[in-house]
C-alpha cells in the first residue's frame, strides 16, 4: 500500500477570473486525521470536489489512493467515504431504504450491525423519509452511511457546519473510531479549530485558494508564538526577525508573531534591539490560526516551506 | 447488479409522475374513446363517409377513433417527457443530490444508463400498456365496426417516441452548463423541432428516420456533457 | 480515571500537555500509585474523543519525565517514585508557574512571610494525602 493516500500537484481551479484554488502542492500520509483548515470562502470546498472528481481543475492534478481523481476507478470509489457538502441525500428515502441503496455498493465491507448501532445510538427513526429529518439527524445518517463501508480514506466536507455541540462531538468520535483501524485515513474540513485540536494529528491551512501550511498539529502549535518586547522608550518602527509574520506596535510595546523561531533568536534579538523586557506568550489554536490568516499588512504574504 | 439499484432508485423517484400520466392518459383517452363506442362507432364513422363511397385504408387510419384518444396520448407523453427530464436532470441541482449520487462505486456512464433506463421503462409501463388496452378495446367487434389497423398502432408508439425525445431535449437543457437562458433550453427547442418535424408527414417511414436522427443526436449531447461536466 | 481528566481544546496548551499534567498531578495527589496501569491509549482516546496519537505523546511525555513507565505488551504504569526526575525544562516551568502564583499572592496585599506559610501548609496537605515520602 502507498505510504500517501491524498495527493494534489500544483492543483488549480479558476472561475473566470477568480482564483478559487491556487497552485496546491499537498500530500497527506496514511493513517492520519488531517484537519483542513480555513476562512470561509478560502477554498475548502472547491478543493475537496476538486479531489472528488465533481470538477475539473484548471491546471495541476490530484490523486486519491494513487489514483487521478478525474478517473476515479468504481473500485477507488469503493475505498473512499465521502461526507458531502450540507449532507444532501435523496430527500425521498427512508432511512432504512438509503441504507439498502448504499450497501448494495459495498457489497463485501458493509458493516450491517455498525449501522444499526449508529442509528439507534442517534435514535433515529429507520421508517422516517430523510426531508422529514432535521439537519443533525440528516448529518447523523450521513455519517452513518459513509463509515458503515469502513473505508480506507474518509474525506468530509464541513461535516459540522451548522450542527450543535452534541452532534460535533458524535463526528468527532466516528473519526476516532474509523482512525484505530489499520490503514484508515480521515481528511475533513471544519472551521472549528476546537475539532481540529481535539483530533487531528495534521492541519493543513488554506487561505484564498492558496496553502499556507502543511503540518503536523504539534509542530504548528509549537511554531506560531506571540512574543511582547516592552521598551523603555520608544519601540522601534522597523524591525527585522526571522520569522516575523505580523507586527504590532503601540507606543512602548511591540506585539510580534513569529513562525518557527527559536527562542534564543527571540531572545538574541530583543537584547539587541534594547527591549527592557520580553514575554513569550502561548496560543490557543484558534489565535494561531487566526494571526496566521490575517492579512499580511506591511509584511509580504509568508508561504511556510520548510521544518 | 449496481446497475439495476440505480434504475430501481430512478424508477420509484419517477413513479408518482409515471402513474399520473397513465391515469391521465386512461382518463381522458378512455373517456374519448369510449364515448365513441356507445354513440356509436358506427355513427361516427358514417358521418364521415357517405354511403357508398370507397374507403381507402389510409382513411381508415386517419379517421380512426383513436384519433383523439391518440392526440391525448400525445399530449401525455410530452407531459410525461418533460416531467421526467426535470426530475432527473434539474432537481438534483435544487437538492443538491448530484455529489453523493456521483461518487458511486460506479463508471459515470452506469449512472447516466440508469437514468435513462428508468425512463424509457417509465414510458413503456405508464404509457405503452395503457396504449395497447385502448387499441384491444378499440377492435372490440361489438363496439366498434371497423377494425383497427396496424399502423394505428404504430402510431401510438411513435406518439410516445416523441414524448421520450422531449424527455431527452429536457436533459440536455437541464445539463447544459450555458449561462444565457437562450442557449441553455437549446436542448429542448431541439426536441420541439424534432417532433414538429416528425407529425409534418404522415409517413411512419419519415416519422422513424427523423426520431432516430433526434435520438442519436440528443443522446450523442447528452452523454458526452454528463461524462465530462462539473458537478 | 478519564472521569478525572479534563480536555479544553480552547486552552493555548496543546492537548496532549493538558492530558500529561492532570495524569502527573494525579500521581502527585497519590490518586494513582506507584505501579497502577494507566488506560490504554485508544480506550483513553475514545473516552476523550481525542487522538491516539495525542495520548502517546503525553505517555510518552510522561516515561521521559520518569513518571511512568511503558511495558511492551502490558501498557504504561505509574512508576516508582525514586525514579522520577524534573529537568532543567521542568524546572523552569515549574518556577514560571510559582512567579505567577507569588505574583499574585504579593498583589493581594498579603505579605511575604505569610505568603510561604500558606505555600507550606498546602504542600503538607498534598503530601499527607499521598503515599509519598518527601525527599
Amino acid at each position: 500500500m502507498s505510504d500517501i493516500v491524498l495527493e494534489t500537484q500544483g492543483l488549480t481551479k479558476y472561475y473566470g477570473s477568480t482564483v478559487a484554488v491556487d497552485h496546491l502542492d499537498m500530500q497527506v500520509p496514511r493513517g492520519c486525521i488531517c484537519g483542513f483548515v480555513g476562512r470561509n470562502g478560502a477554498g475548502k470546498t472547491t478543493a475537496i470536489k476538486l479531489m472528488m472528481g465533481l470538477l475539473n481543475p484548471t491546471a495541476g492534478s490530484s490523486r486519491l489512493l494513487d489514483c487521478d481523481s478525474t478517473a476515479l476507478s468504481p473500485a477507488i470509489r469503493q475505498r473512499i467515504g465521502y461526507v458531502t457538502e450540507g449532507h444532501r441525500l435523496f430527500r425521498w428515502m427512508s432511512i432504512a431504504e438509503l441504507e439498502r441503496f448504499q450497501q448494495a455498493f459495498f457489497p463485501k465491507q458493509w458493516d450491517g450491525k455498525f449501522f444499526a448501532n449508529m442509528i439507534e445510538y442517534f435514535d433515529l427513526p429507520k421508517k422516517k423519509k430523510i426531508k422529514h429529518l432535521s439537519n443533525g439527524q440528516r448529518a447523523q445518517v450521513s455519517l452513518a452511511l459513509a463509515l458503515a463501508p469502513n473505508p480506507e480514506l474518509l474525506i468530509m466536507d464541513d461535516p459540522t457546519l451548522g450542527l450543535d455541540a452534541a452532534i460535533r462531538r458524535q463526528f468527532l468520535e466516528g473519526m476516532i473510531k474509523l482512525i484505530m483501524r489499520q490503514g484508515r485515513t480521515v481528511f475533513f474540513s471544519s472551521h472549528i479549530l476546537g475539532d481540529v485540536e481535539r483530533v487531528a494529528d495534521r492541519i493543513i491551512v488554506i487561505d484564498k485558494g492558496v496553502l499556507r501550511a502543511n503540518r503536523s498539529l504539534e509542530q504548528f502549535r509549537e511554531a506560531v508564538k506571540k512574543a511582547i518586547f516592552i521598551f523603555k522608550d520608544s519601540a522601534p518602527a522597523e524591525i527585522e526577525i526571522e520569522g516575523l509574520l505580523h507586527c504590532r506596535r503601540s507606543e512602548k510595546e511591540l506585539e510580534v508573531i513569529l513562525i518557527g523561531t527559536g527562542e534564543e533568536k527571540i531572545a538574541a534579538w530583543a537584547k539587541s534591539a534594547g527591549a527592557a523586557q520580553y514575554k513569550i506568550v502561548q496560543m490557543n489554536l484558534e489565535d494561531q490560526f487566526i494571526e496566521f490568516t490575517a492579512p499580511p499588512g506591511r509584511k509580504k504574504l509568508f508561504r511556510w516551506e520548510e521544518l | 447488479m449496481r446497475f439495476w439499484i440505480l434504475v430501481r432508485k430512478e424508477f420509484r423517484e419517477s413513479l408518482p409522475w409515471l402513474l399520473l400520466a397513465a391515469i391521465v392518459f386512461f382518463g381522458f383517452g378512455g373517456f374519448c374513446l369510449r364515448a365513441m363506442a356507445f354513440t356509436g362507432g358506427r355513427n361516427w364513422y358514417y358521418s364521415r363517409f357517405s354511403s357508398g363511397s370507397i374507403v381507402a385504408p389510409d382513411q381508415l387510419t386517419h379517421y380512426s377513433p383513436l384519433q383523439i384518444t391518440g392526440m391525448w396520448l400525445l399530449v401525455t407523453s410530452i407531459g410525461l417527457g418533460l416531467i421526467l427530464g426535470v426530475r432527473h436532470f434539474w432537481i438534483p441541482y435544487f437538492t443538491g443530490t448530484w455529489p453523493f449520487l456521483l461518487h458511486r462505486s460506479v463508471n459515470r456512464k452506469t449512472v447516466l444508463a440508469a437514468k435513462l433506463t428508468a425512463a424509457t421503462i417509465a414510458f413503456v409501463i405508464s404509457l405503452g400498456t395503457v396504449w395497447v388496452c385502448f387499441y384491444w378495446y378499440a377492435n372490440r367487434p361489438e363496439l366498434f365496426t371497423i377494425p383497427q389497423t396496424g399502423r394505428v398502432f404504430i402510431k401510438g408508439w411513435i406518439s410516445i417516441l416523441m414524448g421520450f425525445v422531449v424527455y431527452l431535449g429536457t436533459a440536455l437543457s437541464g445539463l447544459s452548463t450555458a449561462k444565457w437562458y437562450t442557449t441553455k433550453i437549446f436542448g429542448l427547442g431541439f426536441a420541439i423541432f424534432i417532433i414538429t418535424a416528425t407529425s409534418s408527414q404522415w409517413q411512419l417511414t419519415w416519422a422513424f428516420v427523423v426520431i432516430a436522427v433526434g435520438v442519436s443526436i440528443l443522446l450523442s449531447q447528452i452523454i458526452s456533457l454528463f461524462l465530462n461536466r462539473e458537478f | 480515571m478519564a472521569l478525572w481528566i479534563q480536555i479544553s481544546p480552547g486552552s493555548s496548551e496543546p492537548v496532549y500537555v493538558q492530558v500529561a499534567e492532570q495524569i502527573s498531578e494525579a500521581i502527585a495527589k497519590g490518586q494513582l500509585a506507584s505501579g497502577d496501569k494507566l488506560p490504554a491509549v485508544r480506550k483513553l482516546a475514545a473516552e476523550l474523543v481525542i487522538n491516539p496519537n495525542t495520548v502517546a505523546r503525553a505517555y510518552t511525555q510522561l516515561e521521559q519525565a520518569g513518571l511512568v513507565t511503558a511495558k511492551v505488551g502490558s501498557g504504561t504504569f505509574v512508576a516508582d517514585p525514586k525514579m522520577r526526575k524534573a529537568d532543567a525544562v521542568d524546572m523552569n516551568i515549574l518556577t514560571e508557574r510559582m512567579d505567577t502564583l507569588i505574583s499574585r499572592g504579593l498583589n493581594l496585599g498579603l505579605k511575604a512571610t505569610k505568603l510561604i506559610e500558606i505555600f507550606k501548609a498546602r504542600v503538607e496537605k498534598f503530601v499527607i494525602n499521598s503515599n509519598n515520602k518527601e525527599e
